[in-house]
Parts: C-alpha cells; sequence; structure tokens
C-alpha cells in the first residue's frame, strides 16, 4: 500500500529525531474523534539542537511559506527560535509549526498533557490529549474552535465511559 | 477496514442497555464510538484514505 502524506511527515519527523507534540486536528483524530483534517499542526521543542533537526527536515521536505507559496520563502533558524506559528507548505501537504500553542504553552508544559501512540508502520508520536485539546480550543475561542468543540467533547465522555466499561 | 466494522458491531451487540445514536447537542455518537473502536493506526489509516477521496474528487472538478 502506498504510503499516505500525513503518515510520510510524520515519519521523516520521527526517523530524524526532531522532539515535537502533534496538536490540532490531527491530535482529535488519533484521539477518536470523526472529524476530516488536512494538515498537521504541532508543538516544538525549541533547544537548539532540536531546532537543528527540524530545519533539516524542512529543507528535506521543501517547506515554503503557504501565505505566499509562489514566492518560495523558507523558513530559517530565526523564525523556529521565534516561538510564533509558521504555517508551511511541505511536499507532504500543510504543516503548521508552533512554537506555543494557548496560553503561551510550550513543548516542556505539554509533555505531560500528551501520550506516545502507535500511528503504524512502526512510528511513534506524542499525541496531546482530548481534554488538553478541548481547554485550548476554549480559550481560543475562535468560531472555527467552538464548531469542532461538540464532537470533541462528545469524544472525550464517550471514551471515559469506554474505560468505564 | 472490514475487520474494524465487525469489531465495533460486535460491541454494538454485546451492549444489554440501548444507547442513544445523537447526543443532545446533535452529535452523531455512533460515528464516535465507531472511531474509539479502532486503533490510533487505524483512525489515521481512515483519515488518509477519506483524503486522497476528497483530493480525487476536487481534481476532478478542476478539471471541467
Amino acid at each position: 500500500m502506498q504510503e499516505g502524506k500525513l503518515i510520510a511527515a510524520l515519519r521523516q519527523l520521527c526517523e530524524s529525531e526532531v522532539q515535537f507534540i502533534l496538536v490540532g486536528g490531527l491530535a482529535a483524530v488519533l484521539n477518536g474523534a470523526p472529524i476530516q483534517t488536512f494538515d498537521v499542526d504541532l508543538v516544538y521543542s525549541r533547544e537548539p539542537a532540536n531546532i537543528d533537526r527540524l530545519l533539516a527536515v524542512l529543507r528535506s521536505l521543501d517547506a515554503v511559506f503557504r501565505m505566499q507559496p509562489d514566492r518560495r520563502l523558507r523558513p530559517d533558524r530565526s523564525h523556529l527560535a521565534g516561538g510564533g506559528h509558521l504555517n508551511l507548505l511541505t511536499s507532504f501537504g500543510p504543516l503548521d509549526l508552533l512554537g506555543t500553542i494557548g496560553e503561551n504553552l510550550a513543548f516542556a508544559d505539554l509533555l505531560s498533557h500528551s501520550r506516545e501512540m502507535d500511528v503504524g508502520q512502526g512510528i511513534h508520536v506524542r499525541v496531546l490529549n482530548l481534554d488538553t485539546l478541548i481547554s485550548i480550543k476554549e480559550q481560543l475561542g475562535s468560531e472555527k474552535d467552538l464548531a469542532v468543540l461538540p464532537i470533541l467533547r462528545r469524544t472525550l465522555s464517550e471514551t471515559r465511559k469506554k474505560k468505564h466499561m | 477496514m472490514t475487520r474494524s466494522v465487525l469489531r465495533y458491531a460486535d460491541a454494538v451487540a454485546d451492549s444489554q442497555a440501548p444507547v442513544p445514536d445523537y447526543s443532545e447537542d446533535g452529535v452523531d455518537l455512533t460515528l464516535i464510538r465507531w472511531m474509539l473502536s479502532l486503533t490510533p493506526a487505524e483512525r489515521l489509516q481512515f483519515l488518509e484514505e477519506r483524503n486522497e477521496e476528497i483530493r480525487a474528487i476536487r481534481e476532478l472538478n478542476a478539471g471541467r
């Protein structure tokens, strides 16, 4: 079977030992929420060595800023160290790199709110848990975030029921 | 996906009490229960397959 774009992007990151936590729609799906998403959102460690590894992966994925893809602007070390949101387009599709999410929560803050998941083909990734994902979306409060909240909340309650069965 | 569909069907058939199909706020709980019957790897595979189908439909429509 041909490898999908999402798992191919995750493979590149994992094989390069980039430290990251999946957040956003893909994290919701991996936690069992029935939603559709097309991009990979992740919070990465801003340790200098990790930024080096991430930059190398971005080069191999031909990553450019999504805002003006025709200009082929590439992210550099200062962008990654800055801690903002980088919306990129790669050879495997959209990739959003987040230095922090919610109320300035960085990789180290989120570690205890994530767990490692086997996503197939020998790839293991850290994924933000549903409780935290819901809390962050509640804080953000944008229409896009609010729209998906009922599904996330019900997924969380069904997950808890399943655990007690 | 066949195996996982059957796994969900077994889980539903085994349940004793009737369970609602929709939440009070209109969320399809059967879809959530089906997703939860899958492993994370199967969820990702399903998402990838749907994304590929949507891309294919978009490309077909773009050519019109």
